[in-house]
């Protein structure tokens, strides 16, 4: 019996075997099918060859806008899409899932607006490996060396243009020096809020140094001036503290730098809230109250990263790497993400105060109408 | 209708418990090849199926131990903060103290088994109800995580990533396909073919009814032949990439934890628990340890599920684990488990894991919108549930009930399939 049974084993075991070794000729190009794109990036692919696009959860609505603008532009552009934005609930493996579909249908760009930029690894290589270029959208993804290019607006620059604007804002209100204002920065877990204060502190250090700038509280190292998770509370209640310890007398504040618009307008809710005049408060992302605070004279400036510009240059990207010449790229060395330096193409932002904000928002539909009168 | 039966009989049940498997895998194999259509042969690529496994082996591991727990009669709704908490303790240990990764497995694992052992502790011997226990741990652990990490992702090393990323090395001669995977896949068969026959000897020696052979042979001749094609899809994917680690993982994890359910005294022993707990605990089940020990080993599972994510992700980030046990749960009853416990096999629960774990990446493929793919999912569990419920309830014929009848422990058993006769005490109520 036991000799019958390991013949058999034997037996259909070898004609398994058979099975495996007839298929070789007809599997020998089934790997193909999954990297149908193994041809070099460089040389260029078909003009209607598939573009996938993996953003994050719909929860702002700017990532709403840029999902329309990259669905249309593609499609104005010829090439097939396919936009995806990852679940509100379970972004990240939502997001991971996406890009092996994409490759797995044979994108040949991939555009990434990541959810976690460090956790992307194992599908960027996947997508490399399948000849897919990898473009990393407005969030650098770092933890691995098979990004292709970023292209971001330039964050060093809405820094420098933050700490110009507070010292026009301050020049302009009270024309004769020294100025007393107090730093603001994002919140530590997050790599561009970093850049975001280098990049004002590269304008301010200077007048600080000459003694034209004095901060009020000495606080001017990026850990005393974080705010945690970029919370509008935790910026109000340090701004509260710092007008009872170092404000609370008739010592007056006339400029705050706030890394973005949230909480620029904690900072001003916080100072009406102790009596004081509002000083010059700089912001960021011309969010919809911002652009109205600012219209009423209240917040100073903001900044405005328009998201059709950047869509459209990304669009511009794929179209170069579709006809095989190599994409423009403004930045070869800035943009370390730990495993290699990705050429990046960086957008200007722009500085929006009461005064050009018509002109620079005339082309969207929704802070134009806030601008007019 | 009585040959039909004989037929039936003979193809999926009776024989082997092993081959009752084939009902539940109709639903499975109706899903791929619709993709497979839809998608015009994308489904069935190895590419695809590479990525399936590789992005749904954590969800299926969770479904083997939440199975064990739904059957006890409970329900673990920590399972993701569990997981997304070893993550980032094991992420932080290897970052901080430069632990080698297998240490850092080991410390996972310890972890899981701790957490597991307060839960089961609460549930077991104190009597809190799971729901409440596993909820405090949903908020607990998840609040852990994100004051352990600060809410910051924390990358892990190379050597760790494979158990979530790595594929077997390509070892011997250039066949075009990668010869570990074809060897595993060769064993595979020899495994089934090997059941299979000495199923039929015991049966013989037991001088039960015998299936025709050719029966048998039909028998071998499918699950060969899927296992010949699911071998060499992938084996045959790109270059460097092969079955992944983390599937390897989840198969020998499937074996093994069906041998306990099905096999075993103390797998049996759950069974009791979760029919009738009375009737268990007075035919000399303990309660409390089958309790304390199947909510232990969901956390220990979900500690692995966690960290074979991290792996994949190659970092541990403070959105981990986010709606896992939902995943697990609903595979779980989609493979015919029932919400008041006693009924369910892990076989079953795989396949419900890989009926939801299809659909989504079929839904994907077509470029389907994750707002649309989360009401389909919800729709199917609802329908696949309700269906048979209702058609039940009718006293008709149940389309899944018939499928998945190889799955419940109603129908008459088999002589081998019966080891300890507590299990029988604990059945008995809830038949039918």
């Amino acid at each position: 019996m036991r000799k019958y049974l390991t013949r058999s084993v034997a037996l259909i075991g070898a004609v398994a075997l058979l099975t495996l070794s007839a298929c070789f000729s007809e599997r020998e190009g089934a790997p193909a099918a999954g990297a149908s794109g193994s041809a070099a990036p460089a040389k260029g692919f078909a003009a209607d060859a598939l573009i996938g696009v993996a953003l994050p959860s719909k929860t702002s609505e700017n990532w709403v806008l840029a999902g329309d603008l990259f669905t249309n532009g593609l499609k104005e552009a010829g090439f097939t899409s396919d936009v995806q934005y990852a679940g509100a609930s379970t972004t990240v493996a939502d997001q991971q899932a996406q890009i092996s579909a994409m490759v797995t249908k044979g994108a040949k760009v991939i555009v990434i607006g990541a959810t976690d930029a460090a956790q992307l690894t194992t599908q960027v290589k996947q997508a490399k490996e399948a000849g897919a270029v990898v473009i990393a959208y407005d969030r650098l993804i770092t933890n691995t060396p098979d990004v292709d290019y970023y292209i971001a607006f330039d964050n060093f620059k809405v820094g420098q243009l933050q700490g110009q604007a507070l010292l026009d804002g301050m020049k302009a209100k009270k024309p004769e020096g020294p100025w007393t204002v107090e730093l603001f920065s994002g919140s530590p877990d997050d790599n561009n809020s970093g850049v975001f204060f280098n990049g004002a502190m590269d304008v301010l250090k200077p007048a600080i140094d000459s003694g034209d700038v004095v901060v009020g509280s000495g606080q001017t190292d990026i850990k005393q001036t974080a705010i945690q998770g970029w919370k509008a509370e935790n910026a109000q209640s340090r701004m509260d503290s710092l007008l009872t310890s170092t404000y609370n007398g008739d010592k007056k504040l006339d400029g705050v730098l706030s890394p973005n618009d949230t909480l620029a307008r904690a900072i001003i809710t916080s100072v009406k809230g102790a009596g004081k005049d509002i000083p010059v408060v700089t912001g960021q992302d011309s969010e919809v109250e911002s652009v109205k605070s600012i219209m009423a004279g209240e917040q100073y400036s903001t900044i405005n990263k328009d998201t059709r510009k950047l869509v459209a240059e990304t669009i511009g990207m794929v179209k170069s790497l579709q006809a095989g010449t190599e994409p423009t790229i403004n930045d070869k060395d800035s943009y370390d993400n730990g495993q290699k330096v990705v050429p990046a193409y960086l957008l200007p932002p722009v500085i929006v105060t009461k005064d050009n904000a018509a002109e620079s928002y005339a082309n969207d539909p929704k802070l134009a109408p806030l601008t007019q009168g | 209708m009585s040959r039909i039966k004989d037929l039936q009989k003979n193809l999926f049940g009776g024989t082997t418990s092993n081959a009752r498997q084939f009902g539940m895998i109709f639903t499975l194999v109706a899903i791929v090849l619709l993709f497979q259509i839809w998608t015009d042969g994308l489904t069935l690529t190895s590419g695809n199926l590479i990525a399936v496994v590789s992005q749904y082996s954590y969800i299926l591991i969770l479904a083997i131990g939440m199975l064990m727990v739904i059957v006890a009669g409970h329900i673990d709704l920590s399972v993701g903060s569990v997981a997304a908490f070893t993550g980032i303790v094991v992420a932080k240990a290897m970052q901080e103290f430069s632990l080698p990764w297998p240490v850092g497995i080991l410390l996972g694992l310890a972890v899981g088994a701790l957490i597991g052992a307060w839960q089961g502790f609460w549930v077991a011997y104190v009597g809190v109800p799971a729901f409440i226990v596993t909820l405090a741990g949903m908020l607990l652990f998840r609040g852990g995580n994100q004051y352990i990490g600060n809410a910051d992702t924390v990358p892990v090393s190379e050597g760790f990533r494979t158990i979530g990323a790595g594929f077997l090395p390509e070892v011997g001669p250039d066949t075009g396909y990668n010869n570990l995977t074809l060897l595993l896949g060769l064993a595979a068969c020899a495994g089934v073919i090997w059941r299979e026959l000495k199923s039929r000897q015991t049966r013989r020696e037991m001088n039960a009814d015998v299936a025709p052979m050719w029966i048998s042979v039909l028998r071998m001749a499918v699950m060969v032949g899927v296992i010949v094609f699911a071998t060499l899809r992938f084996a045959g994917g790109r270059v460097g990439t092969s079955l992944p680690i983390s599937g390897i993982i989840l198969i020998v994890l499937v074996l093994a934890y069906s041998h306990y359910t099905r096999n075993t005294i103390g797998g049996r022993h759950i069974y009791a628990v979760g029919g009738n707990s009375r009737a268990a605990e007075l035919s000399g089940v303990k309660l409390r340890r089958v309790n304390f020990l199947v909510m232990m080993n969901m956390s220990v599972l979900a500690a692995l599920a966690g960290m074979i994510f991290v792996a994949r992700s190659s970092a541990s980030g403070p959105q981990d684990g986010l709606s896992w046990e939902l995943d697990a749960i609903a595979a779980v009853f989609i493979g015919g488990a029932a919400v008041s416990g006693g009924l369910g096999t892990i076989s079953g629960s795989i396949v419900g894991g890989l009926v939801m774990a299809l659909l989504n990446n079929g839904l994907q493929l077509e470029g389907v919108g994750s707002d649309m793919v989360q009401i389909i999912k919800g729709l199917v569990l609802l329908l696949a549930v309700a269906f048979d419920v209702y058609n039940k309830s009718q006293g008709r014929f149940s389309i899944i009930g018939s499928l998945m009848r190889p799955f419940r422990r109603d129908d008459p058993p088999p002589p081998t399939d019966r080891p300890s006769p507590a299990s029988d005490a604990g059945k008995a109520p809830v038949a039918g």
